[in-house]
């Protein structure tokens, strides 16, 4: 569309200073120095493009005479938007055309008023104008496709330093662009090439990019797309591809301002975006919603102007990208919230903290049970050491499943053999015995009323010994002391935790006992 | 959240995005297979999504452990310490 074009324009990348003059001087010129203007927008009109492309790519170079300061600026406030669109247009095309320049000038000409009546036309359905096929390099399809283009342009230049993420992104785009591009890939400008890539493609890009991106913005946008799927597709320019994969992105944005942002949402978009080019039909399905999305924004940038229109495309995508990571995140707090029992928490940080706490108490779980699968078989007298060991390697938090090894629950069953009593007091000497400073079970203790019964009693263990132990740094120490023991029998460090454990009657001066011998071993 | 600039840093997102930053670093703290990994690198998806998964792990020892644990209850004597003890585990 025509209004791209302004975008395109006031684009903030260069000041266009006296447009004014530029126009007058446009203005002055001769029709075919209009023309050649046209012709040359690139160079002449958009010199503003073109100096921009200069340093990118000085392709144009030749051809602009001293139109520095033809900025797009002047396009917009000339009469007839179509004239700086048409310069725009031209622009682009003209880079192209300059390398063709002795040949194509009559081809121009007609490219030109092809174009002008296709500007008008704006985003007109893909028709390519003949001139393609004359234009070996640039393929000159219809104006919207020069509209597009420059926006793509613009975005090029804009995402030229944004190549190398691009390029990331761009394989993926390439590929569902692959289909896209037909009509002239060869369009080999540099900068210029991702455009004639662009154009190449516009008509089935532009369909794709216009069904992707709606308005002028999306045009843009999906010339961009388009742009990179062709370009991807015809030459794995990753200049190009990166720059389309950049535009392809929904909301085309520009990365300059969200580069970031773009990079992680191109990440995903490019995969996403590859699709939909691959399946229109996919594309407009989802095109749609995006769409709407991207011709409201678009059109109210446009209305801002360029720089705005670029920072709020940037932004746009940027948007997206983090509205796609939060949607991402939200299902998997869901599907933790649906495991999470007793969950009535909406707050992610509770939900999260409940998370953590359960987490911690099934792991404790998941220890004592391992523990008591393991003690069970284990069932002789004497042997005391075992106990405190066992469990307190289990407990700890590092330890993991290591309880779950079975290994030689001596103290189990020492405590079993020693003392009948109840469930409940049996778990509690069992406690006391455990020389498990590092018990995370304390944190659990405020949640004891939230969990229910299901870890009363591993927690009432845990308990006793939290309180005794508060120093959870000594697990790995047990462990190692245990094995040793285990193997050795050389430990006394273990020997005298055991001794103090062992005994039911005295359960909890071990306890007490314990914990110093713990420390003492620290 | 974000209109024009990539983040609005105001007063109440950012308290919150800390504390959710901290717990999701101590849930991966949690998670044995992401204790170890490179910090900072892990998107918090992941580390909810290995949450999920490491839950789910566990709720399926728990079955097993607890099986085994009623296995082990019919082969022991009922009135004996072990077989409290072993109820006491199975019931939580």
């Amino acid at each position: 569309m025509n209004h791209c074009v302004p975008d395109f324009e006031m684009e903030d990348d260069y000041a266009i200073p006296a447009s004014s003059s530029a126009r007058a001087r446009k203005s002055a010129r001769p029709e075919d120095e209009i023309m050649e203007l046209l012709w040359r927008n690139g160079q002449v009109v958009m010199q503003s493009q073109n100096q921009r492309s200069v340093h990118k790519n000085c392709k144009y170079d030749a051809v602009i005479p001293d139109h520095s300061r033809t900025p797009a600026s002047q396009l917009p406030p000339q009469p007839g938007n179509q004239n700086p669109q048409l310069f725009m247009q031209e622009d682009e095309m003209a880079s192209w055309l300059q390398y063709p320049l002795g040949d194509d000038d009559p081809f121009c000409a007609d490219l030109l008023y092809s174009d002008s009546a296709t500007v008008q036309s704006n985003n007109a359905a893909a028709n390519p104008p003949p001139i393609s096929a004359p234009l070996s390099r640039p393929p000159i399809h219809p104006p919207m496709r020069r509209t597009e283009l420059q926006n793509f342009l613009h975005f090029t230049r804009n995402n030229n330093n944004n190549k190398s993420r691009i390029e990331s992104a761009a394989p993926s785009g390439s590929k569902s662009v692959v289909r896209e591009s037909t009509t002239v890939d060869s369009s080999d400008t540099p900068l210029v090439a991702p455009c004639s890539r662009v154009m190449d493609s516009r008509p089935d890009a532009s369909n794709t990019g216009m069904s992707m991106s709606g308005g002028g913005r999306g045009v843009t946008s999906t010339t961009a797309t388009s742009f990179g799927a062709t370009a991807a597709a015809s030459a794995g320019k990753e200049a190009m591809t990166c720059e389309m994969s950049l535009t392809s992105s929904p909301g085309g944005s520009s990365a300059s301002g969200s580069a970031s942002a773009e990079q992680t949402w191109l990440q995903k978009p490019p995969p996403a975006e590859d699709r939909k080019r691959k399946g229109r039909e996919a594309d407009d399905a989802e095109c749609p919603s995006e769409d709407v999305e991207f011709e409201s924004a678009s059109a109210k940038k446009q209305t801002r102007g360029s720089s705005s229109t670029k920072r709020s495309r940037a932004a746009e995508v940027h948007n997206l990208s983090e509205r796609r990571r939060r949607d991402r995140i939200n299902e998997k707090m869901r599907a933790l919230q649906e495991l999470i029992p007793r969950c009535n928490k909406s707050d992610k940080a509770s939900m999260l903290d409940e998370a953590i706490e359960y987490l911690k108490s099934l792991q404790l779980q998941v220890q004592m049970m391992s523990m008591g699968c393991g003690m069970v078989p284990m069932m002789f007298p004497g042997v005391q050491h075992y106990m405190p060991m066992g469990m307190g390697m289990g407990m700890g938090m590092g330890m993991g499943m290591e309880m779950g090894m079975n290994r030689p629950m001596m103290p189990f069953a020492n405590v079993l053999a020693g003392s009948s009593m109840p469930t409940a007091t049996a778990a509690a000497h069992m406690g006391p015995r455990f020389p498990m400073p590092a018990f995370q079970m304390q944190t659990m203790l405020p949640n004891d009323p939230t969990r229910g019964q299901a870890t009363n009693q591993s927690e009432h263990m845990l308990n006793s010994l939290g309180t005794q132990n508060p120093n959870q740094s000594q697990m790995p120490n047990f462990a190692d002391p245990y094995q040793q023991y285990i193997t050795s029998q050389q430990m006394h460090l273990p020997l005298q935790q055991n001794q103090a454990m062992a005994q039911p009657s005295t359960s909890k001066q071990g306890s007490s006992r314990g914990p110093e011998h713990h420390e003492s071993h620290q | 959240m974000s209109s024009r600039r990539s983040r609005q840093s105001s007063g109440s997102p950012s308290i919150k995005d800390d504390q959710i930053i901290e717990l999701v670093s101590k849930l991966r703290q949690l998670v044995p297979e992401m204790r170890d990994r490179r910090s900072d690198k892990v998107s918090a998806s992941k580390v909810l999504q290995e949450t999920c998964s490491y839950i789910r792990n566990l709720h399926r020892e728990v079955d097993d452990l607890s099986e085994r644990l009623s296995q082990l209850l019919a082969t022991i004597d009922a009135d004996s310490a072990e077989a409290a003890i072993i109820r006491s585990l199975i019931m939580q």
